[in-house]
């Protein structure tokens, strides 16, 4: 119980230092561009626990949920399918490694054409950049399969869904998870992205309208709020990996300590 | 192969220094001329700027421009409040809320107004062949599609809807720029588009047709966009601000008895295509702030609650 106190306490010491620090230095500040982090913290309630988490910070995290959703499985899909065939991973490697250095911010524009400028744009927008590092990082988890285990289901005669499922996706998942962590920050910046084309409502979208009405602490407020929402998607994420690769951590953990 | 794409590369520098060179760089002004920048949106409405420059109205009086262009009114406030750029080109309600927000703004100069005629604007709210929708009031519940939010667009469409007897608040925005409007109208992924020349042509072109011609709606004769500086300048340097006030009102002067140079300036800082410039409706550019208008706008704002309280009029013209 201690131990984790004293984790919570590292975890918050720089994090509260800054704060502080930015409170009482901008604690003056007449720049109407960097108002006081007062007069932001003060704005903030009435920003943010208002109609706006229903009509901006609900759609947000909706689109992100689907889009990382949508990712998250067909990424693993086409990872198991590509990474257990050799040929199809020669064939689709260059392709894929292609496709991935395309930064998905440039796509909006041709999505906007495909798929217009409501809710499907943005979700594909999400789409198109958390695909690539679970696609990737499955296809690399299903390749690094331990050719021992794999025999040995072979020989017991491990086959269709039991072994997909107790070999190659148990094996690649921390690979898998890896990927997912990685995709879930990308989703985060690619959710604000597609909120700033074409958008009637979002936390992007909020943001750029504070900026644009000047209403600067409001914009500052919402930057927060942002980074705020990433800690705790991350966080979150922490606590489903921990279920999740539990067994994972044990046996890496197990042989090293106690 | 590379000398091609130098020449390529120069030929538009070239040009712009031409441009301005019409009474010669090399003549050196009495003292030393002030050199300033000035913010710019690279549309039609900034036409007598580039004239003014051209005529040596500004050279004349010992100012040596340097024009920027941005993408809105928005981004060029910051630009001049920061004394990146000593003035800049905004839209008369970006002003407004600016101004009432407190940022430390004042007009310095008139930009561009509206025709003033009822279906021979410069701008207009438009919709495709085929759609169902008449009038402005027709928009309730309907996505009408503004470059920015929070600017004199939507503020004037909301008019609009008000006069033709709808209700305003029904009616859905989308941010987008003004390029993109003609497609997303054409294949239905906006209802409504607001769209200024020459994108209004391109609405023509597409067999699209105006409902209401806002800018006409929200004031007569109303002032669309004016020139402004940061009240630190006007303290620091109010000489300058003055001349650079007097070089406007005769650019402005010159540009609107001037249409035909007008259009051949356009053409040097925009991609307009030749025979769309002789087809575009030009706004017009009296010299003078026209105050009424203003105060007409910001009353809207205030309705519409762009503004959170009422603004001071008085304070942000001249």
């Amino acid at each position: 119980m201690s131990g984790i106190l004293a984790r919570v306490g590292y975890a918050l010491a720089l994090p509260v230092v800054l704060v502080a620090v930015w409170w009482f230095a901008s604690a003056g500040s007449t720049d109407f561009y960097f108002p006081p982090l007062s007069r932001i913290v003060a704005v903030f309630p009435d920003t943010w626990l208002s109609s706006r988490l229903a009509d901006d910070v609900l759609p947000s995290l909706t689109r992100l949920g689907i889009g990382y959703g949508v990712a998250l499985l067909a990424g693993v899909a086409l990872g198991l399918a590509i990474g257990s065939n050799r040929v199809v991973a020669a064939v689709t490697e260059p392709l894929l490694e292609f496709l991935r250095a395309i930064p998905p911010p440039v796509l909006v524009p041709i999505l906007i054409l495909v798929a217009g400028i409501g809710d499907t744009m943005k979700v594909l927008v999400i789409v198109s950049g958390c695909l690539w590092p679970v696609l990737l990082n499955t296809v690399d988890g299903v390749r690094a399969v331990d050719p021992v285990l794999a025999d040995t289901c072979r020989t017991y005669r491990v086959r269709g869904g039991r072994r997909w499922w107790h070999l190659v996706i148990r094996s690649a998942s921390p690979r898998i998870v890896t990927g997912a962590r990685q995709a879930l920050s990308v989703g985060i910046i690619l959710m604000v992205i597609s909120e700033m084309f074409a958008a009637s409502s979002g936390l992007g979208y909020a943001v750029i309208q504070f900026k644009d009405g000047f209403r600067i602490p409001q914009m500052w407020s919402g930057v927060i709020l942002l980074g705020l929402l990433g800690v705790l998607l991350s966080v979150l994420f922490r606590i489903v990996e921990h279920r999740v690769l539990g067994w994972y951590h044990g046996s890496r953990d197990g042989p090293r300590e106690r | 192969m590379r000398r091609h794409l130098a020449a390529f590369l120069l030929a538009p520098t070239l040009l712009a220094s031409a441009a301005c060179g019409a009474d010669g760089a090399d003549e050196p002004a009495p003292g030393q001329p002030d050199k300033v920048t000035v913010g710019v949106i690279p549309i039609l409405d900034v036409a007598p700027i580039y004239l003014g420059i051209e005529q040596g109205f500004f050279d004349e009086r010992d100012i040596e421009i340097t024009l920027e262009q941005a993408e809105g009114g928005a981004a060029i406030v910051p630009a001049v409040v920061s004394g990146q750029y000593q003035f800049g080109f905004s839209n008369m309600v970006s002003l407004l809320i600016a101004s009432s927000e407190g940022l430390p703004v004042k007009v310095v100069s008139n930009g561009n107004n509206s025709t003033g005629v009822d279906g021979e604007d410069f701008a207009a709210l438009m919709v495709k062949a085929d759609s169902p929708i008449r009038t402005a009031a027709d928009l309730e519940g309907k996505t009408v599609a503004a470059n920015t939010l929070q600017n004199i667009v939507d503020t004037s469409v909301r008019q609009s809807v008000r006069k033709a007897g709808g209700d305003p608040t029904k009616v859905r925005f989308t941010a987008l720029p003004f390029p993109d409007q003609p497609a997303a109208l054409a294949s239905g992924q906006v209802d409504a588009v607001f769209v200024v020349e020459p994108f209004q042509q391109a609405v023509l072109a597409e067999g699209g047709r105006a409902i209401a011609s806002s800018y006409v709606d929200a004031a007569p004769n109303l002032t669309v966009a004016a020139y402004f500086t940061s009240q630190q300048l006007l303290a620091d340097n109010p000489d300058l601000a003055t001349r650079f006030t007097e070089a406007m009102a005769e650019s402005l002067s010159y540009a609107d008895s001037h249409p035909d140079e007008v259009r051949t300036i356009i053409a040097s800082y925009t991609e307009i295509a030749p025979e769309v410039i002789e087809k575009l409706t030009l706004p017009t550019f009296p010299p003078e702030v026209n105050r009424e208008s203003v105060a007409t706008l910001a009353d809207l704002a205030l309705e519409d609650g762009l503004l959170s309280k009422a603004a001071d009029v008085d304070a942000l013209l001249p």
